[in-house]
């Protein structure tokens, strides 16, 4: 009996009876109770895993105002038809604090605990790729708004589907752009950040470049979380390249252009990615930002047209400025976009049923204010022209591909 | 010439990291406290800095001189509430009390300001200045000259004031230093808020250098970390040298090994340093 | 030595744990193998933090390094069992040889110098590109590891996981209860004391550095076969070193049960808190940590009473050990 009330024993009991699982056993009580009164389900539930805390945050916030402007115009326009009733739509966010293996586990929970109908990727390539095998194994159809190396779709999943490019239809039409309006460019330095995206990008880059006959005359990695760049820069300023090309996120090539200038560094062309489409970037830098070039899957200034809620670019560029009062990026229309395109699919398939879905969701070949949306045997998007756009006049001013461009392609960057 | 643009590269980064640096010497060493919070009040320095210049376009010059005894406060109420219960436990937990800590106020600020990346750009720019065929960016040079000015001001008010000699009486020998009337509690407490000062007076500095968000403190605490090893803990001179030293070995390194190693490089030569010589280029011998 | 009535319980209890699979769903076999993953991590920073009294700040050096040792041999399609063998040699050779160096070093300097070797073993795992992936991240996939199909994946690595448990367990009890766990003990408490006595004061302590290490390296191996993609800033991450560090002294400093309640007990406030708060999860958990080490400093196993030994922690003024 003494043994039994070994205090021990109790407290390992005690923290084994946490609070959360007797809510569980509760609830799954209540839910085996309700569901012989037939409790139909009202909306439609996406879940959506977010890096809202720790150094992947700035992205997050990006990403959860395209999935908050997408269902807030769903739910306007009384829900998402499915068969002959409309229901609503409901967003599940969670936070996975930016760390990898978490977004796992929350991508999981979101499946089994949430009961989310379907699934939004979480960010970047490698932790989409990592949660993909979760939503294969329940066969929960998942679009990635932010996944863009080739590697994430090469499992040979079924259910998983990516709204971007691979990174080399950025850097290829960029380098045929420069190519062509600059022919004197013969030298490019590429400085890539040491991280999943940014360094995948500058390897293609140094590919693009390689096949068009310039030569790549520098090529460094920075370590993340580089304070200062002035060695590298310094470097480069000796070797004197004609074209610069940097990869990182915002504060990184803020700090990148920023030390360039200190140090007086000029070049013909300097091409940063993913910076210069975001507005933080313009406003950062001023006039140090002029002429700087880089490409992105999309850009507000294109003319789309399409079949989804939002209708046109223009349309869902309106909206965006309207509930957040700032022009809209390719991170935020990606996100609007999953959502758009998870809703034209309901809508075809006449129900929630995750294999009907899934399957028109594969044999998708709509228009929409992304673009032009066909998603190829690995799941991942192949309709896309990327844009390259520059910053002229402290706007971006896209450049490429004829049918959307806006202005011409100016050199020297200061 | 182009190694004497990355030498001085590397004397204007160093200067900057020893006012990353000073104030994080100076609470380890005296108060045997590693507060992991520091780079978390750089950043709120830069916050602050950020945040007056954008809506009453106030200078960050001035907004120094504001910064330096309102991070004092902060700093002196959180040793004297919290800290000080804990201040006889083992460097574990103090360690880990502090890491709760900056959980607490980096959550907090990314609550209050969000996570995206802020950019203090003075209007107009200070632009570079160019020495021969070396340039220098002036910004860098003045925050340079001001980091100098407020670790000797630093220094000055350690030596010469009662209250800096009570806490270096305080560092040599705690119970002496309490036979001597000198209430510890309270040094501790000031010692503390120096030292949060010193790092609030920094990100206003950096504001103007760096991008500010959240997410860097753990940068800016990494670069403390370095140069307290290398200078000595509680000497503030120790953390100048410290300070250009790094500089300097990462400007060199960066360009020698690739940037990529330059985290590394800082790391391997703090391993370095604790093994061959741990109290650091002018720290005291046996003081741990 | 002579194991107690305790410890043939916590055994026991370890030991029912290992039924989960039966009677839980993917998520709490999930969540099992995460109280499995912690329970190691504790008990083996136990061995040379709270036995020996060296606050070692290295678990998520040895974590990382076991990944990528075990990871990389994954991928290259070796059997788990060599995969996690190599990794405990890496780690203990490692450990041992990093030992000479590092255990020189007393209090603050220790804790600083074992935290930076995660540091430079992070930018060196970066750096290594092509054997590692970089910042591109290291893919095992699944099919090296486990068979296919949820619930057999999820239970393969619950099992497993739990495995490693025991083993530790069993381990560290051994050490506890032996002539060396005595010898620790002694170096806890006064080193230059226990040199005089005959305690092989050096040898010791570079034995406790390199159990810690063990365990905690074949668990990243584990850990990188189970969520099959890693990039070093998430296996070198500085919360792998801490966690372990709260979960000890929440469950009490110095004991094996006291780590083993701390990792179960830490698991389950950071599941509520995650659950329940978006925004502010890890600021609350700040707040854990800040309230426990205020009003809790003994740990949970202190509240339990007689039965459970209660540790013995250093606290003189100044001392920064």
């Amino acid at each position: 009996m003494r043994t039994l009330l070994n205090p021990a024993l109790m407290s390992a009991l005690m923290s084994a009876l946490t609070p959360r699982r007797l809510l569980a056993v509760a609830s799954v009580s209540v839910a085996a109770l309700g569901s012989t009164f037939a409790f139909a389900q009202e909306t439609i539930r996406f879940g959506a895993p977010l890096p809202i805390t720790g150094a992947l945050a700035p992205e997050a916030l990006k990403q959860q105002q395209g999935y908050d402007l997408w269902a807030e115009q769903v739910n306007k326009a009384g829900g998402i038809k499915v068969g002959d009733k409309k229901m609503k739509v409901e967003i599940i966010y969670t936070d996975y604090r930016s760390n990898t293996p978490r977004a796992v586990q929350a991508a999981e929970s979101l499946i089994t605990q949430d009961k989310v109908n379907f699934l939004f990727a979480p960010f970047g390539s490698g932790a989409a790729k990592a949660a993909s095998t979760v939503s294969e194994q329940y066969g929960v159809p998942t679009i990635a708004a932010t996944a863009s190396s080739a590697q994430v779709y090469d499992q040979g999943y079924k259910y998983l589907f990516g709204t971007f490019t691979p990174n080399d239809t950025l850097t290829n039409p960029l380098s045929d752009l420069v190519a062509k309006k600059a022919a004197g460019v013969k030298r490019v330095a590429i400085l890539a950040r040491n991280d999943l995206f940014p360094l995948a990008i500058a390897q293609e880059m140094e590919k693009s470049a390689k096949d068009r006959g310039l030569s790549v005359v520098f090529f460094e990695k920075y370590a993340i979380n580089t304070l200062d760049h002035s060695a590298a820069l310094a470097q480069i300023k000796q070797i004197n390249p004609h074209w610069i090309f940097a990869t990182g996120y915002i504060n990184d090539l803020v700090l990148i252009k920023k030390q360039m200038a200190d140090q007086r560094i000029e070049a013909p062309v300097v091409t940063m990615v993913a910076g210069p489409a975001y507005k933080e970037f313009v406003d950062a830098l001023g006039k140090s930002a002029e002429n700087i070039s880089s490409a992105a899957w999309w850009h507000p200034a294109a003319r789309y047209r399409g079949i989804d809620i939002f209708g046109s670019t223009e349309n869902y560029t309106k909206l965006f400025q309207a509930k957040y009062n700032a022009e809209p990026d390719y991170a935020q229309a990606s996100a609007s976009v999953s959502g758009a395109l998870f809703q034209i699919a309901i809508e075809r398939a006449g129900s929630l049923d995750r294999n009907k879905v899934r399957d028109q969701l594969a044999s998708m070949n709509v228009q929409t204010f992304w673009g032009p949306v066909k998603f190829g045997p690995t799941g991942q998007i192949t309709s896309l022209e990327p844009p390259v756009f520059q910053i002229q006049g402290g706007k971006t001013v896209v450049v490429s591909p004829p049918a959307i461009r806006q202005g011409e392609f100016k050199l020297t960057v200061q | 010439m182009f190694t004497l643009q990355i030498f001085l590269n590397g004397l204007v980064l160093g200067c900057l990291y020893a006012c990353i640096a000073s104030g994080f010497s100076l609470v380890w060493g005296v108060l045997n406290v590693i507060n992991l919070m520091h780079g978390s009040f750089i950043v709120l320095g830069s916050y602050l800095a950020w945040g007056a210049y954008q809506s009453i376009g106030l200078s960050p010059w001035i907004t120094l001189v504001i910064a330096a005894p309102l991070f004092y406060g902060l700093g002196w109420i959180l040793q004297r509430g919290v800290l000080n219960r804990v201040i006889t436990a083992p460097v574990l937990v103090t360690l880990t009390m502090t890491f709760g800590l900056d959980l607490m106020l980096n959550n907090a600020m990314l609550l209050a300001f969000q996570a995206d990346y802020r950019k203090l750009n003075l209007d107009p720019p200070l632009g570079t200045l160019a020495l021969g065929s070396v340039v220098v960016p002036v910004d860098r040079l003045i925050a340079m000259a001001l980091a100098l000015a407020l670790t000797l001001v630093l220094y000055l008010i350690l030596r010469q004031s009662r209250v800096g000699r009570a806490i270096i009486a305080v560092r040599l020998d705690r119970d002496a230093a309490t036979l001597m009337g000198v209430r510890v509690p309270a040094i501790y407490a000031a010692a503390f808020g120096f030292g949060t000062a010193m790092a609030g007076c920094a990100g206003v500095l950096l504001a103007m250098i760096f991008p500010t968000s959240p997410v860097s403190s753990t940068a800016y605490l990494g670069k403390a970390f370095v140069v307290c090893v290398l200078g000595g803990l509680g000497s503030v001179p120790g953390a100048v040298l410290g300070g250009l030293l790094l500089g300097v070995v990462e400007s060199f390194g960066a360009w020698a090994i690739g940037p990529e190693h330059a985290v590394t490089l800082s790391f391997a030569l703090l391993i370095a340093f604790l093994i061959a010589r741990p109290q650091g280029l002018l720290g005291r011998q046996g003081f741990e | 030595m002579s194991f107690r009535r305790t410890d043939w319980m916590l055994f026991g209890l370890v030991l029912a744990l290992g039924l989960t699979p039966w009677v839980g769903s993917p998520y709490v076999l999930r969540l099992g193998t995460f109280a499995c993953l912690y329970a190691v991590l504790a008990m083996s920073w136990n061995v040379i933090g709270g036995m020996t009294g060296y606050p070692s700040f290295a678990t998520a050096a040895f974590f990382g390094l076991g990944a990528y040792v075990g990871g990389i041999l994954l991928t290259k399609g070796y059997p788990l069992i060599a995969a996690l063998g190599a990794a405990a040699l890496v780690a203990f050779v490692g450990a041992m040889v990093l030992g000479v160096v590092l255990l020189r070093l007393r209090g603050h300097y220790f804790a600083v110098a074992s935290l930076a070797v995660a540091e430079v073993l992070r930018e060196l795992t970066n750096s290594a590109t092509d054997l590692t992936g970089g910042g591109m991240g290291l893919n095992i996939p699944l099919s090296a590891v486990a068979g296919a199909g949820i619930a057999q994946a999820a239970s393969f690595f619950f099992l497993t996981m739990w495995g490693l448990l025991l083993l530790t367990l069993a381990a560290v009890l051994w050490v506890e209860r032996s002539k060396l766990g005595f010898g620790l003990a002694c170096i806890r408490q006064n080193e230059a004391a226990a040199d005089m006595i005959g305690v092989n004061a050096t040898f010791y302590k570079s034995l406790a550095f390199a159990i810690s290490g063990l365990f905690v390296a074949m668990a990243g191996t584990l850990y990188a076969g189970w969520v099959h993609y890693i990039e070093p800033p998430d296996v070198f991450d500085i919360l792998f070193s801490v966690k372990p560090i709260v979960m000890a002294l929440l469950g009490g400093l110095g004991s094996t049960a006291g780590a083993l309640f701390g990792a179960a007990a830490f698991l389950a406030l950071e599941e509520i808190v995650w659950r329940n708060s978006l925004q502010g999860s890890s600021g609350i958990l700040g707040l854990l940590i800040v309230l426990l080490l205020l009003f809790l400093p003994r740990g949970l196993v202190s509240l339990g009473g007689q039965l459970v030994r209660r540790p013995h922690v250093e606290a003189a003024p100044g001392n920064g050990r």
